[in-house]
């Protein structure tokens, strides 16, 4: 079963929801530099959580390298898919 | 208290009990700490604990402290190290909060706690910490030099990595007195050397064991030793690091072992916060033993090696004798009548614990609560030193509702799991090695001798002497016949003549004066065996005893159990005035060890007998045989 973007969307944004003290409305478009919480330590806890959440496994820097939540959901697809073959 | 019996099951994120916690929070509700205490002790995930983390902050935002009305210090926690201490800080805030009380830790940063313990105004020391956790870096636990270095300098650096942490530690002991708790090493999960990694004392997996095992055996109390070692075992070194999260954000270990960790710290923080259990007290009925005293009778209840039940309560009931040794005292709490609950600690054979393990006994129809109250006056201890373990819900609410301070344990449908749960519940560990535990001592010493004792055994007569034999003949009685039904249907090696009898049938041979049936129990300076051997005799009118069975458990072969067996049938012989003992070897695929049982013993084979051997022996003859047991004889129990 793969997963489609929308779909990933709205999980994000419940696990925004569940790890953010503020709330966040996730958009592809936003980004960390939008959200006064999400420094770099917050940001070790959501790429773990996404992982486990999703069943994925990034490779080395590629999270880091995505520019906004839009690009963290196209990879997390992507991961899915190959996780699911 | 992390009890498996107050787990709750989290689904997926965003699950049901998620959505429970959000509406309580929003509710204000008075149960939400509650539940978040409970969710949290059953949270094993990374990614469920981060979000109870986060909804515990939200609520703090709020001004929904759980345990801020209580008279708790804050706890102050120093966490340093050799990699990224976040998230796994973030863990032990959460932990600590829900499970000890008000927290603040000082997250130290990457890889510098050496200059943040060396440098005397470090922010480390301005923090003030009660405890501190110190993480060393794996990178400083490396033999430097080559595979095939000598053993003496390997072994050299091994210690001086030790040494070393365990400096640091005594440095930080002088400036802050907190408690400090050192982690150890994890052991690599891959083999890249192949057989030469067990060998060479410089391989990456000897040289962490051997600085793990230095670090243990040398910290001073003060030092507490966070087992990561064990951790990383247990959850599986597979699973236990992470490489990409290394590199990305220098982590230590995996997600999960970070929560394991996180459980670990506050685990030891919380036992040095709190009062140590002395009391351990105990329910009867489906606890120590199978089945209901009152209903079942002696005869009826589960206890003992005739059925698999009957054989975890007894292991059970072994496990509670050795929390004694660890300086444990026992009760008993039970809904019963005084004399059918002391009953079968007095007189059942199988039972290990007995009436002399226990400092207070309460059978009664009172509620539990006011019992434990009450045991706790008696021995004038705080209710707060309490454990209290029963198989009955009911009973454990009653408990928690009346005498709140006590800790309860709840024990499994299943008593083959009640040992595990009790360990789980990490309620019986010590936190150090104390003038209370000089006892221990002897053991060891006990240990040690039998194992010289088993290696020298080329002296067979001083090894059986040592061994402090002790047999007990008994005749049939209705507590035994299961065990004895079951012999006599399961042996066939030690067997001389393999008839098979129901317990039914049994019980009928009590009441037969034709018939001498007796049983002997076996029991050294180790332990005991229990009921290992059986024999039924019939007096013929001719004034001959004849062995109808005669069978033996295997586990107590060679410790001349069966000269013992001899110098009791020919007592029995003698006493009903019969003057020859009668016996037969009867093969069987399986029997053959005893074919040769009667004349090795001195008996005379009859002539003119085949396929069924049979031999005799005469009363006035007989010179009994010397052994090492020393016996004791028991009369009908009813």
């Amino acid at each position: 079963m793969s997963l489609d973007k929308t779909e990933v969307l709205s999980r994000m944004q419940v696990i925004f929801d569940e790890l953010f003290l503020d709330e966040v409305t996730v958009t592809p478009e936003l980004s960390a530099k939008d959200v006064e919480e999400w420094d770099s330590l917050l940001h070790i806890s959501l790429v773990v959580t996404v992982e486990e959440s999703f069943e994925v496994k990034f490779r080395v820097g590629e999270v880091e390298a995505t520019q906004n939540v839009g690009e963290f959901v196209e990879l997390i697809v992507q991961r899915s898919k190959e996780a699911n073959v | 208290m992390y009890g498996l019996q107050e787990g709750i099951n989290l689904g997926q994120n965003g699950s049901a009990s998620d959505q429970d916690l959000k509406s309580l929070l929003l509710n204000r509700d008075d149960r939400f700490w509650t539940e978040l205490v409970k969710q949290s002790a059953a949270a094993t995930t990374f990614s469920q604990l981060t979000a109870l983390s986060s909804i515990r902050k939200k609520a703090a935002r709020l001004g929904l402290n759980g345990l801020s009305d209580e008279k708790t210090n804050t706890v102050r926690i120093g966490l340093i190290g050799g990699s990224t201490l976040f998230p796994l800080s973030d863990l032990i805030e959460h932990f600590v909060n829900v499970f000890v009380g008000d927290v603040q830790i000082f997250t130290g940063d990457y890889n510098n706690y050496r200059s943040e313990i060396l440098e005397e105004s470090s922010s480390l020391y301005e923090f003030r910490p009660d405890f501190v956790v110190v993480l060393p870096d794996e990178q400083s636990c490396k033999h430097p030099g080559m595979l095939n270095d000598p053993k003496e300098s390997v072994e050299a650096e091994i210690n001086r990595v030790s040494s070393e942490l365990l400096q640091l530690c005594s440095i930080i002991r002088e400036r802050t007195a907190a408690e400090i708790l050192l982690c150890n090493f994890i052991l690599p999960s891959a083999n890249d050397l192949g057989p030469v990694q067990a060998k060479s004392l410089a391989s990456d997996w000897n040289f962490r064991k051997a600085v793990n095992l230095g670090l243990g055996t040398k910290a001073p109390n003060y030092v507490h030793i966070c087992d990561l070692e064990f951790l990383a075992y247990r959850l599986g070194g597979l699973i236990a690091k992470d490489a990409r999260s290394w590199f990305e954000s220098k982590q230590l270990c995996s997600p999960s072992l970070q929560v394991d960790l996180a459980r670990e710290i506050t685990h030891i923080v919380k036992a040095l916060r709190t009062t140590p259990k002395k009391v351990l007290v105990l329910d009867l009925d489906n606890t120590l033993w199978g089945g209901v005293i009152g209903d079942d009778g002696i005869e009826g209840i589960e206890i003992g090696d005739t059925s698999p039940r009957g054989e975890a309560f007894k292991a059970f009931q072994s496990y509670i004798l050795s929390l004694t040794q660890r300086g444990f005292i026992l009760a008993v709490c039970s809904k019963n009548d005084f004399d059918n609950a002391i009953q079968p600690f007095r007189e059942h054979p199988e039972m290990v614990l007995r009436e002399e393990h226990f400092v207070s006994f309460k059978a009664n129809w009172e509620p539990k609560g006011q019992n434990l109250i009450e045991i706790a006056n008696e021995l004038n201890l705080g209710l707060e030193s309490f454990i209290f373990a029963d198989d009955n819900p009911a009973e454990v609410e009653n408990v928690r509702q009346f005498a709140p301070e006590v800790t309860c344990i709840a024990l499994d449908p299943d008593p083959s799991v009640y040992i595990r749960q009790l360990q789980e519940s990490r309620l019986f560990e010590r936190t150090m090695i104390t003038g209370e535990d000089v006892r221990r001592t002897e053991q060891y010493r006990e240990e040690a001798t039998r194992r010289s004792l088993l290696s020298t055994s080329v002296d067979m007569d001083s090894y059986l002497q040592s061994l402090e034999m002790v047999g007990t003949f008994r005749e049939f009685n209705p507590i035994d016949l299961p065990r004895i039904a079951q012999l006599i249907n399961k042996s066939n090696q030690f067997n001389l003549t393999t008839r098979r009898r129901l317990e039914s049938e049994l019980a009928a041979l009590i009441s037969d004066p034709i018939y001498t049936g007796f049983s002997m129990r076996l029991a050294d300076r180790f332990g005991d065996h229990g009921l290992i051997s059986v024999v039924i005799c019939k007096s013929n009118s001719d004034g001959c005893f004849e062995i109808d069975t005669w069978l033996m458990s295997c586990r107590v072969l060679k410790r001349q159990v069966e000269e013992q067996v001899l110098n009791e049938i020919v007592r029995q012989a003698a006493d009903k005035g019969c003057v020859r003992v009668k016996g037969a070897y009867i093969p069987t695929a399986k029997n053959a060890m005893v074919s040769d049982l009667y004349s090795k013993l001195g008996f005379r084979a009859i002539d003119g007998c085949q396929d069924c051997c049979e031999f005799e022996l005469l009363v006035e003859n007989f010179t009994p045989k010397a052994t090492f047991i020393s016996v004791n004889h028991k009369e009908h129990l009813t």
